[in-house]
């Protein structure tokens, strides 16, 4: 399950890189200590990239007369070069040439101005959530993310927050699907349906999985909350919380109790502190915080 | 050897060798940014105020409590009627900032633990019930703590 | 088996063009790696200075994962007691904070016994909001010295606080009403604004 999520994600990494990545992809983790973690301790903290005001502007390619020129400065980072800081490339581009989204920006970038640049992307209409990522400090899907058009405003584009990068854009998720995959995701029932053919639910039942069930899993709320970025190894996060409360309300689901039951200590759930940036941030217009005030309203007196 | 191979444990053999090089990508992978990052919004924002202004005060009153518990040994007077006095000699705008920023903490935080109360019961949970009680609560506890201070 | 059968995998990774491709298998990673150490003592003070020793209190660890990608993340032992009996105990002692905490402004300041329980009642709330800060900040993965440090620290400092405030109590005016004098003191002549 999670490595299929997975290797959908990998969509625009180069071939070669995709290959030797999806067959890593489907293994054990050695757990011992590299020679190279030496480097990584000091790599591998949050740093701030280098800021675009000391790194190159890469220029839209034919310059026009009425150009609408906006600036993007874009999170940039190479595994090829682990021992290179990140850094902010900036990226200036003619929006009448340019489609209307954020996603059709970073395209046209790649296409005219620079392939190396590295994403993830599928769908373009917001239904896969390959695309997600911070811009202008807000995480969204670039698909569904518009181009403010004021070119005096410089936009910014970071990978999801607190995430370990992959490359450039494109953030690791593998834990995100561990605990998605931990949430038992799937229709638990011990009895056959009454009538031998499907599981029934009324309207009303029915209607408590609206706002649940849209979820596609792009993992922008879950990145946009702090109690997250501290404890994403231990803490579930709004995606798989509100995940898990779509199955503890379906009508049709026999372990209710062991679901809620799994999620009953201090870290699972409990580190959520109600921040809501969850909600704010939701590009599905979802309410995951909502969701979580839910499952422990219906533990408090369990 | 190599004939005897199947598919299957040659696909393994790939995963043993693959696993070293992509154990050893993640342990050079970069965190991306966040904190410094992030647009500040009511919402976080308000969550971390609440958070600091309840340390500021605990931390306060932890203080207060143990320095008075070993006040008679160290030699300070840590009475309420000496520290009435000191205070009363302070200059009185100093007088009126401490107060204010003081019973600041004290509503925010107050006011604030109202709506998570609120919002413990599952209610007044959504995008934009969460930005105006936000900033509802910024107004209040900041009316509330000026005339508090002018008490 | 295995060991056979990598030169084949390595000779198809030299075949390739592609750097990226080299820097990314096994035997290529190793040279890669020399040069890295052996530029390290620069790299690595400038890493540590400019970023993580300055500007990060407590950076990340390098990723790791528990099993295999397939595996579900193995989530904590359930404990209603760090669970839902803490968080309904918590809500319901916040709750009980707020008309103690609002009384004294209608009644003046409160009586010794409520005093007293108002006391107690925020230092419980202290104490579980200071936890709450621990679990957040100082994982034990993390930092396990400190997280244990401070712990102990938490639990310790309510035994100490509370035996402070205890004898404030007993030789003194009270906490609403000590509070009341200094605020007081405070406006003996009230600024203009």
């Amino acid at each position: 399950m999670a490595l299929r999520l997975a290797a959908r994600r990998m969509a625009l990494a180069p071939a070669p890189f995709t290959r030797t990545f999806n067959r890593a992809m489907a293994t054990t983790v050695e757990h011992t200590k590299e020679p190279l973690s030496a480097i990584s301790e000091a790599t591998s903290a949050s740093q701030p990239p280098i800021p675009p005001s000391k790194t190159t502007t890469i220029q839209e390619p034919e310059q026009e007369a009425n150009a609408k020129t906006k600036t993007f400065h874009i999170y940039r980072w190479n595994p090829d070069q682990p021992s290179d800081k990140p850094k902010m490339q900036s990226y200036t581009l003619d929006l009448n040439k340019t489609g209307p989204m954020m996603l059709d920006a970073l395209i046209r970038i790649k296409n005219e101005v620079d392939p190396t640049l590295t994403f993830r992307r599928s769908c373009r209409e917001g239904i896969c959530g390959s695309c997600a990522m911070n811009i202008d400090g807000v995480n969204t899907l670039a698909c569904l993310c518009r181009i403010p058009t004021d070119t005096a405003k410089e936009s910014r584009i970071y990978p999801l927050p607190h995430t370990y990068v992959v490359k450039d854009l494109v953030p690791d998720l593998t834990q995100f699907y561990k605990q998605y995959k931990s949430i038992k995701p799937y229709l638990q029932r011990d009895t056959p349906p009454p009538d031998g053919r499907e599981y029934r639910q009324s309207r009303d039942d029915r209607r408590k999985l609206d706002g649940l069930y849209e979820c596609i899993l792009c993992a922008c709320c879950s990145t946009s909350c702090p109690s997250y970025w501290w404890n994403a190894e231990e803490y579930l996060g709004p995606a798989v919380l509100l995940q898990s409360y779509r199955w503890i309300a379906d009508s049709r689901d026999e372990k209710t109790a062991d679901r809620k039951e799994a999620l009953n200590n201090s870290m699972t759930l409990y580190r959520c502190h109600t921040i809501l940036n969850c909600s704010r941030t939701c590009p599905k217009g979802l309410n995951p915080a909502l969701a979580i005030a839910e499952i422990k309203k219906s533990l408090a007196f369990a | 050897m190599y004939i005897a191979a199947n598919d299957a444990t040659q696909s393994m053999a790939e995963n043993d060798a693959g696993t070293g090089i992509l154990a050893k990508q993640r342990l050079a992978r970069p965190v991306s940014p966040h904190l410094s990052i992030y647009r500040p919004q009511i919402t976080w924002y308000g969550s971390i105020i609440n958070r600091i202004t309840g340390s500021l005060m605990s931390g306060a009153f932890y203080l207060f409590g143990a320095a008075y518990l070993v006040a008679p040994v160290m030699g300070w007077h840590l009475e309420s009627a000496v520290l009435a006095a000191s205070f009363a000699t302070w200059p009185v705008i100093l007088q009126f900032l401490t107060k204010t920023v003081f019973a600041w903490q004290f509503t925010y935080h107050t006011f604030n633990g109202v709506r998570h109360l609120v919002w413990d019961t599952a209610s007044a949970i959504s995008n934009k019930a969460v930005n105006q009680s936000g900033w509802f609560v910024v107004g209040l506890s900041t009316v509330s703590a000026v005339a508090l201070a002018l008490l | 088996m295995a060991s056979a059968l990598r030169p084949n995998m390595l000779r198809q990774a030299f075949a390739s063009p592609s750097a990226r491709l080299i820097s990314s298998t096994l035997p290529a990673f190793q040279p890669q790696q020399r040069f890295l150490l052996q530029r390290t003592p620069l790299a690595l003070q400038q890493a540590t200075f400019q970023t993580s020793a300055k500007r990060e209190l407590l950076p990340p660890l390098p990723q790791r994962l528990q099993g295999t990608v397939n595996d579900a993340q193995i989530l904590g032992e359930p404990n209603a007691l760090h669970g839902n009996y803490h968080w309904t105990f918590e809500r319901g002692l916040s709750a009980a904070l707020l008309p103690i905490s609002l009384a004294p402004f209608a009644a003046g300041s409160l009586s010794p016994v409520l005093d007293g329980a108002f006391i107690g009642m925020i230092i419980i709330h202290t104490y579980i909001g200071f936890s709450s800060i621990i679990s957040d900040y100082l994982p034990s993965r993390r930092v396990p010295f400190w997280r244990k440090l401070f712990d102990y620290g938490n639990m310790l400092a309510v035994f100490v606080v509370g035996w402070g405030w205890y004898e404030f109590e007993t030789n003194d005016v009270g906490l609403t009403e000590g509070l009341k004098r200094v605020w007081k003191a405070g406006s003996s002549t009230v600024p203009a604004s």
